[in-house]
């Protein structure tokens, strides 16, 4: 009979939508990431470096990209006779159907799955975080406590514990007392929405909670689980860990890659992040470029200036262009003569000549000011951007543009142009 | 065909196959003949190894990455082995498929194609096959005619007549005879290549070329199939240099890099390169799991390799895993894989290209 000790569950499928156009067409998790990578390279390959060797994939949101790049695991050797890598979207049922209605509800929904691997732990993660952990670590502490449910917890600034959910622990790390975005935080540990639960635990609440609309693990499954007396444990986790949920922590997070000997290091030995890597050529750069302080993905083609900027696989950046502080993706074809200033391009994107993205005042955008904000200038993936246009600051752009689109050539802080009828 | 080595390599096939030999900053030698045999949908392939085998078989320890791992065919590793009745090593070409041919009669693909792991190029041999079809030929031999002023003499030189039959084939001659060459990849029925090796076998010749193509040019019928696409031979260090060094132009990059289909690789899950403050790159090809510190120019450097602060690295060849301390100057120079050049060092190739090779205490994960 089968027997896996531990199983992980991967929940990708939310849309992430405060990326903005970054997720218009993929699920945040396919997002790319640092040059090379998708968001859930990340806790994919922590899962195998973890031996956790059987992942299901919960997708919904725009899955298309995410199980292109899945496949069968390879990139992982997370493709196995027994386990390894399942996509489990949502199905049609006899009697109720739906989607997948919350981060519980979505598990509960693949029981059947998780049944079939008879395990005695199960890990619930999410696919939209950036750090290196092991779990086998996590899962030695939750048996070490004799826990039914471990959480992993990190410590965070007291005067930011308002915006997490925050965890009050006794002196042997079982948790007393939970607190949802408190005004006055008795502690200061947050949950990183990591969860190692005893099977028959988990499927024991998730029956139960099976009418419960919405169901979800911080709302319902763990009160739930914490009011009937079962053993909750904190474990804390001190290394690098970053939501990359905001346009400006995307950014931030691209670009504390770029230091000397980054914080979060991927270039190790130990504990290695695999992708599928679609190109495999090196990178060109011309007699005229420069490139300092950034990271380059392979076959890309660099004629111009690259400065303190990520550049993805296969991306071209033409003669006198000046990259600055920007993140391009995976694709993209950047003419001559531009000027690009904290500009996010996503995949497969064709930006003219002479075009000048970043410039103006840094007015809040009119459509989404919470998205698009910190600066930065966003076009969205498969976007084409005529030449000699000017983009302001805090602006978003998607679709086929042309230059009628662009006011006296033209699109002023804190616009949006949406051709491809994306943001809403 | 991968089991050969070469004077001519120098110290560079000393501790690998020339058909592992890195190229281009990503690949080994044998991937263009592996890639072009996947492309053209040839599902069952054998690498006969021998020398310094090793290194091979660890690039090939997958066959995923050129996509062979099908239930019809597959790739196979076949160096040589002792049987009751043979003890010996590869003694030539002929030999290596002779060695090999209850494998070969149990195979049903009526077509057979021979190629070489140490040429750089990219083929549709499904034309080459159409092309012998057509030209109801017994051995279709691929032929390129050199430039002007290349050295023909380490090739086998052929010629032919109006209707591209050969009539003369010559296998490294002492003075050239002409200027088209064989490109070492050849098409045959199986049947017919089973004959001509087991009747090889019995009178003990042992070269595919010298005994088999050109004892029988007059009775069998032996035909060139011209192509003036790109196609290099790496088995001498200035003919290794000057390949690589081919990638720097852009026409050879879009031809191999930028057309479909795609040439493939063993892939190493090696982070993007990175750039620190200080560095320069100009003209040159820089591979993933690079960090660069220095000044680069018109070189290709392969993966995974570290660059120290303030070198000058200008026309060379870092190959894969090389770590260069600070104030490196490296000029006409191939520098072997995984070693530790150590800081204020020098390497300059005066009239012609120096292999740089210091002996290594670091230690490799």
């Amino acid at each position: 009979m089968i027997k896996k000790k531990m199983i992980a569950m991967l929940l990708a499928g939310g849309q992430g939508s405060r990326l903005g156009v970054l997720t218009s067409k993929v699920a945040k998790p396919a997002v790319s990431f640092g040059g090379k990578y998708r968001i859930i390279d990340f806790p994919l390959s922590n899962c195998i470096n973890s031996g956790v060797d059987t992942v299901g994939v919960l997708t919904q949101y725009q899955p298309l990209r995410l199980n292109t790049h899945i496949g069968i695991g390879i990139p992982w050797d997370l493709d196995r006779n027994v386990g390894g890598v399942t996509v489990l979207p949502p199905y049609e049922k006899v009697g109720k159907t739906e989607w997948y209605t919350g981060t519980a509800n979505a598990i509960y929904q693949n029981l059947a799955y998780m049944e079939s691997y008879n395990p005695d732990y199960v890990l619930i993660l999410s696919g939209d975080h950036i750090y290196k952990m092991d779990y086998e670590v996590m899962l030695d502490y939750h048996r070490s406590n004799n826990a039914d449910v471990s959480i992993a917890v990190m410590p965070v600034p007291e005067e930011e514990a308002s915006r997490f959910g925050i965890v009050v622990t006794d002196g042997n790390g079982r948790i007393t007392e939970f607190q949802e975005k408190p005004e006055n935080p008795k502690s200061n540990l947050a949950s990183m929405g990591i969860y190692i639960f005893n099977w028959k635990v988990l499927k024991e609440a998730l029956v139960t909670l099976s009418e419960q609309p919405n169901c979800d693990f911080g709302k319902h499954v763990i009160p739930y689980c914490f009011d009937k007396g079962q053993k909750l444990v904190a474990y804390e986790y001190n290394g690098y860990w970053k939501d990359v949920g905001t346009l400006g922590s995307y950014w931030e997070a691209n670009m504390e890659l770029i230091d000397i000997v980054p914080e979060f290091n991927l270039y190790e030995e130990f504990w290695k992040i695999y992708t599928s890597n679609e190109l495999i050529p090196p990178q060109y750069i011309a007699a005229e470029a420069s490139v300092t302080r950034s990271l380059i993905g392979d076959a890309a083609e660099i004629y111009g200036t690259v400065e303190n900027s990520v550049i993805g696989a296969g991306v071209k950046i033409g003669k006198g262009t000046v990259v600055r502080d920007s993140i391009i993706m995976k694709g993209t074809q950047i003419g001559d003569g531009c000027v690009l200033d904290r500009a996010i391009i996503a995949e497969d994107c064709v930006i003219g000549n002479d075009v000048v993205m970043g410039v103006g005042e840094d007015v809040p955008n009119k459509v989404k000011p919470s998205v698009y904000s910190f600066g930065l200038a966003v076009v969205g993936e498969n976007t084409t951007i005529p030449d000699g246009v000017k983009i302001g600051k805090n602006t978003a752009i998607t679709g086929e543009t042309v230059a009628e689109d662009y006011p006296d050539g033209e699109l002023a802080s804190g616009e949006t142009l949406d051709k491809a009828g994306v943001v809403g | 065909m991968a089991g050969g080595n070469s004077y001519r390599m120098k110290e560079l096939s000393n501790k690998r196959a020339i058909a592992a030999m890195p190229i281009a900053g990503s690949y080994r030698s044998i991937d263009f003949a592996l890639s072009s045999m996947s492309n053209s949908h040839i599902q069952r392939v054998a690498v006969l190894t021998q020398y310094n085998s090793r290194s091979l078989e660890e690039h090939l320890n997958s066959s995923k990455w050129w996509d062979f791992g099908r239930k019809q065919g597959g790739l196979f590793l076949f160096p040589p082995m002792q049987t009751p009745d043979n003890s010996y090593w590869y003694r030539g070409t002929a030999d290596a498929i002779y060695q090999n041919l209850e494998w070969l009669k149990r195979c049903h693909e009526p077509y057979v194609v021979i190629a070489s792991g140490d040429c750089v190029y990219k083929m549709d041999f499904g034309k080459v096959l159409e092309y012998h079809i057509a030209k109801k030929a017994d051995v279709t031999v691929v032929c390129r005619t050199l430039p002007e002023g290349d050295d023909a003499s380490r090739f086998g030189l052929v010629r032919m007549d109006e209707d591209d039959r050969i009539t003369q084939f010559d296998e490294k001659p002492m003075a050239a005879s002409s200027n088209t060459i064989s490109c070492g990849i050849y098409v045959i029925r199986r049947r017919q290549l089973i004959e001509l090796i087991e009747k090889a076998g019995e009178e003990c010749r042992y070269d595919f070329v010298r005994d088999v193509l050109i004892r029988y040019k007059d009775v069998k019928k032996i035909y060139g199939y011209k192509i003036d696409t790109y196609w290099s031979n790496i088995a001498s260090v200035d003919a290794y240099f000057n390949t690589n060094m081919d990638f720097l132009k852009p026409e050879v990059r879009q031809y191999f890099f930028g057309e479909y289909p795609d040439v493939y690789s063993k892939v190493e899950d090696l982070p993007p390169a990175k750039y620190n403050p200080g560095s320069s790159v100009k003209n040159s090809l820089i591979s993933s799991g690079c960090i660069v510190n220095g000044e680069v120019e018109g070189s290709v450097v392969f993966k995974n390799t570290y660059i120290g602060e303030n070198c000058h690295i200008k026309n060379s060849i870092v190959l894969n895993g090389v770590y260069l301390g600070d104030n490196v100057t490296l000029e006409n120079c191939i520098v072997e894989s995984y070693v530790t050049i150590k800081p204020n060092s020098s390497y300059i190739g005066q009239d012609g290209i120096v292999i740089a090779n210091e002996e290594s205490d670091r230690y490799d994960l």
